[in-house]
Parts: C-alpha cells; sequence; structure tokens
C-alpha cells in the first residue's frame, strides 16, 4: 500500500532581494507518512515544517525533490480531492454561516448534490458545531472557528486531514475535543498530520513524530519508541514508609541497581484545568 | 461568493450612491449646457458618472477583492481544495462582473428614468411652441449600458492580470487606474500612428502599446446610442463588443497564467 504521503528530497530555496541570495527553508527532506496514523510535524518557528505543508498542498512549488499524496502527485486536483485542510489562524467569510461555509467547501470539494445535505450535517456533527452551525461566522469564538475550520477540512470525506495547529488559541477543553475529533478521525481509518507546538497534546494523540529543525528532519518515528528511556524504569508505590524504602534501595543495590530519584506522581496542569472547568466547553 | 462579498461592502453601496446622485442631480445642473441640448447634458452628465464611479469600482473592488483573500489566507483554504488557479482568478472575475452588471443597471435605470421625465417635459414645452421634441433611445441606453458592462468587464480583468503579479493592493490599484487612463487616451497613439513624420521606433512602440491596451474610448458611444439612434452601424457594435470580450478573455488568460506560479 503506498504511503499517505511521501516526499522524497525536498527542498525549497526562496529567492532574496534581487541580487539571487536564496534562503534553504526545507533542506533535501525525505519522509514517509503511513496510512491510517496521525502523524505530528513538530518543529521550532521557521523550521520548515509550513513550507513543507505548503508544499505538500501545492500551494508553493519546491525547489526539487518530488511529493506524492496517497499515491498521486501533489500538485493534481485529484490529490487535493483526497486531502483536507484545516489553516492555522483559519479565516472565513464573516457573512456566512457555518453550514454555509462548509456546504460551499463540499461544493468546491466535489460533493454531489445527492450526498451534500448529509455530508455537512456530518462534518458539522463530527465538529460538534451543529447547534451553532446557523450563526453566521463572525460571531463565533476562536474554539468554534477552529471547529468549523475542521468540519470544511472533512466534509468531502477526505482520506488525508492535515491540520496546521489546530488548538492554537484555543483553552485546554476545546483543544481537548479537537484531540477527540482527531482520534475518531484515525477511528474511521482517515490519515491525519497534525502541525503543533503544543507537545502535550501531540504526545497524546500522534502514533508517529517528525521533528525539523532547520528544514532538515532530525527525527521521527514512533512517539512510544522515540520517548521510552529504555535504560530507566518508573515504579509507582503506594504506601512507601522510610524503612520500606531503604528497603527497596538496598535491595535494587545488592543487584548493581541504583535509584536515580523518588517523586510524587502528578497530575499535568492542563489535565487538573480539564477537570476543574469540563462545563465550560467552549462556550 | 465574490458577489456576495462585494455586495455587502460600504464602498459598493458608496460608489452607487454617489453615481446615483450625480446622475439624479444632472437635471439641477442643466443649466450648465454649454449651448448643447438638454438632454444630450443630462445624458453626458450620467455617462460621466458611469465611467468615474464605475472605472473605480473596476479597478478597487477587483483589486481588493482579490488581495482580501491572499492577505486574510482565505485563499489558502480555497486553493487547498480540488479547485485550479485558473477556476479561482475565473471565479473572482465573474464576481466582479456581476457587480459591475448591477452598478451599471442601477445607474443606466436611474438615467433612463431623468431622461424620460424631462423629454415629458420638453414635449410639452415643444409642443406649446410648435418646435420639434427632443426625444432619446431607450433602446440605445440599452446598448450603451452594455457597452459599459463590457468596458468595466475589460478594466476589472486587466486589474486581475495586474494583481497575480502585485504583492500589494496599491501596486495593483495604481497600475490598474493608469492602465485605464492610457486606455482612454488610445487616440493619441492612434492620432501618431497616422502622422507620416514620426519615428518609426516611435511609431513601433505606441502600435504595440495600442495592441497591448484596448482602446476603452471605443465603448464611449453613448451620445450616438442613445441621442442619435440609429447613426452606429449594428457591425461597429458588433466589433467593439467581439474586441471587448476577446480583450477581456486576453487579460484574463494572462492573469491565470502569472498566478499559477504565485507562491501563496
Amino acid at each position: 500500500m503506498t504511503s499517505a504521503i511521501s516526499v522524497r528530497h525536498l527542498t525549497k530555496d526562496f529567492k532574496m532581494g534581487l541580487r539571487g541570495l536564496k534562503l534553504r527553508a526545507v533542506d533535501d527532506l525525505s519522509l514517509e507518512i503511513p496510512r491510517g496514523q496521525v502523524y505530528g510535524l513538530l518543529g521550532p518557528n521557521g523550521c520548515g515544517k509550513s513550507t513543507t505543508l505548503k508544499i505538500v498542498l501545492g500551494l508553493v512549488a519546491g525547489t526539487s525533490g518530488e511529493i506524492n499524496i496517497l499515491g498521486f502527485p501533489s500538485a493534481t486536483a485529484e490529490a487535493r480531492r483526497r486531502t483536507g485542510f484545516l489553516p492555522e489562524a483559519p479565516y472565513f467569510h464573516k457573512f456566512l454561516t457555518g453550514r454555509e461555509l462548509v456546504r460551499y467547501c463540499a461544493q468546491l470539494s466535489g460533493v454531489s448534490a445527492i450526498k451534500m445535505e448529509s455530508a455537512v450535517e456530518a462534518a458539522l456533527g463530527l465538529a460538534a458545531m451543529t447547534e451553532a452551525a446557523s450563526r453566521p461566522i463572525g460571531t463565533y469564538s476562536k474554539g468554534m472557528l477552529q471547529r468549523i475550520g475542521l468540519a470544511q477540512a472533512i466534509v468531502h470525506d477526505p482520506e488525508l486531514v492535515i491540520l496546521d495547529e489546530p488548538t492554537a488559541g484555543v483553552d485546554p477543553v476545546g483543544a481537548a475535543a479537537i484531540g477527540r475529533m482527531i482520534r475518531t478521525m484515525r477511528d474511521q481509518g482517515k490519515t491525519v498530520v497534525l502541525c503543533s507546538h503544543l507537545l502535550g497534546q501531540v504526545e497524546q494523540v500522534c502514533d508517529r513524530v517528525a521533528i525539523m529543525d532547520h528544514g532538515r528532519l532530525v527525527l521521527e518515528g514512533r512517539v512510544d519508541d522515540v520517548l521510552a528511556q529504555r535504560d530507566r524504569h518508573l515504579m509507582t508505590i503506594e504506601a512507601l514508609t522510610p524503612d520500606a524504602r531503604v528497603a527497596a534501595e538496598s535491595a535494587l543495590a545488592a543487584h548493581g541497581a541504583r535509584v536515580r530519584s523518588v517523586t510524587h506522581p502528578r497530575r499535568s496542569l492542563e489535565e487538573l484545568f480539564r477537570e476543574l472547568v469540563t462545563g465550560s466547553r467552549d462556550a | 461568493m465574490t458577489f456576495l462579498e462585494a455586495v455587502r461592502q460600504k464602498f459598493f453601496a458608496f460608489l452607487i450612491v454617489l453615481g446615483a446622485a450625480m446622475v439624479l442631480s444632472s437635471v439641477a445642473f442643466r443649466f450648465l449646457d454649454f449651448g448643447h441640448g438638454e438632454l444630450k447634458f443630462i445624458a453626458d452628465f450620467g455617462f460621466g458618472g458611469m465611467f468615474l464611479f464605475g472605472s473605480i469600482l473596476a479597478v478597487v473592488m477587483t483589486a481588493q477583492l482579490f488581495f482580501a483573500e491572499m492577505d486574510n489566507r482565505t485563499a489558502l483554504t480555497l486553493l487547498a481544495k480540488p479547485l485550479s488557479r485558473a477556476e479561482f482568478l475565473i471565479g473572482k472575475f465573474f464576481g466582479v462582473w456581476m457587480i459591475l452588471g448591477l452598478f451599471v443597471i442601477i445607474l443606466s435605470a436611474l438615467l433612463g428614468l431623468v431622461l424620460w421625465g424631462r423629454a415629458q417635459e420638453l414635449s410639452l414645452l415643444a409642443e406649446q411652441s410648435g418646435r420639434v421634441a427632443p426625444d432619446f433611445s431607450f433602446r440605445g441606453l440599452g446598448i450603451f449600458a452594455v457597452l459599459q458592462w463590457l468596458r468595466l468587464s475589460v478594466v476589472a480583468a486587466i486589474v486581475l492580470a495586474i494583481a497575480a503579479a502585485a504583492r500589494t493592493f496599491l501596486f495593483a490599484v495604481i497600475l490598474g487606474a493608469l492602465t485605464v487612463v492610457a486606455g482612454q487616451l488610445q487616440w493619441i497613439a492612434q492620432d501618431v500612428l497616422l502622422k507620416p513624420t514620426e519615428s518609426m521606433l516611435y511609431k513601433s512602440i505606441l502600435w504595440l502599446t495600442s495592441r497591448i491596451l484596448p482602446n476603452l474610448q471605443q465603448f464611449n458611444i453613448g451620445d450616438a446610442l442613445v441621442l442619435d439612434s440609429g447613426t452606429v452601424a449594428a457591425t461597429s457594435i458588433g466589433w467593439v463588443i467581439l474586441s471587448g470580450l476577446l480583450y477581456a478573455a486576453a487579460y484574463l488568460f494572462l492573469g491565470a497564467l502569472v498566478f499559477r506560479r504565485r507562491e501563496i
């Protein structure tokens, strides 16, 4: 089976001024993004990940290299018909209602008239936007804008969904909701490419990650593999008394092991926040 | 979508109001008729309003609608769909084309109304004094409206081609406005080309520019169509329409070629 996205030796140079100076934004990047997974593309600002996404979507031409989406050259309409895209900080025509926007995007994506209404309602439902779909987009909160953006990206039931910073500016409850939507899409068999700075969220929802820096790929692999420290182990112990701790450390030392630290497990602030404000879902 | 976006803009309403005010006020200013007939003065005033505000609308609105998509990054969402760059540009053009049509129809209807009202009054006066009543042609006004719509559409196509290559809204508007002025002054180039004394290089440059830029003056046959009905041959009107359509298509094609290479 072909990859969802196959990037081979991609390089992108931007011309700077009239003297022919070049800025290399992407440098000989090769990636294979497998189908049916959530794939995180990470990196600091200016590392080339947004440029890579734009080249993948045919919005910018690469200087050299080859990109295929689901087996089709990336610049073709056929590739884009199978792809949904949510840009960073999406902006839509404010005079449209959410439903009108999703319907318009469905028309542009070639959804047939027979399937139109069911496709629009399904996308609005997945994005939890059915209730607000009749309101003008100008009245939406940031979280709702992201969710309606997600709905327009998936209305034509694409096999590949590319999300550029889908939770930027969204509160943790809204971000968690978007995280759930991403997992739902994966469960439906879609491939999701997620570009984000929120490493905690990426860690939670992604199966694989790639990290870019200075236009180059510096790490790629399964999340569990790249984060695991195979030479260290974490035990969570209940009712550990000082005596029991000394005894455990002695027993471990007898086998050549050494306790490096003993701490209390913590919840993340995000988990605590979500627990406390579950009633305030993106009002 | 482009039409809906444009028609909601205050700028469009503002130009409609200004144009309408100019047409309606022509009756009040008719004493400044410079020796011409009253209906001719009113018609010329209306044609002037349509030309001036229509040109501003065609240049500014076209550039604004294009750059709004680029600057607000809605183009990112749209062009990530299975929509070609040419389709995007043609969609913009037809949105602007519809708004220009609405503008021309409203102003032409108003002008027709003003002309008809004054013609009725003048007919009564003429009857009383035993003179021939002045008249005008509604059909001629209709044809003139179509020609103005086409002229403004050519301007919109040129501005879209410029915007496809331009980096800023201001650059597109300034160059678009200069193109309108150059198109209106084509008769100077035509005059020079007819003179045997000018240098061949100068004449060649003028010949080339007169082919690249459309002669927008050829659409200004309002007087002949509206007041001297029947003096313009149908074939002449046909050639003007054909020329306008060809220029609009050529500039749209050029714009699509340039826009294909643009990085969004």
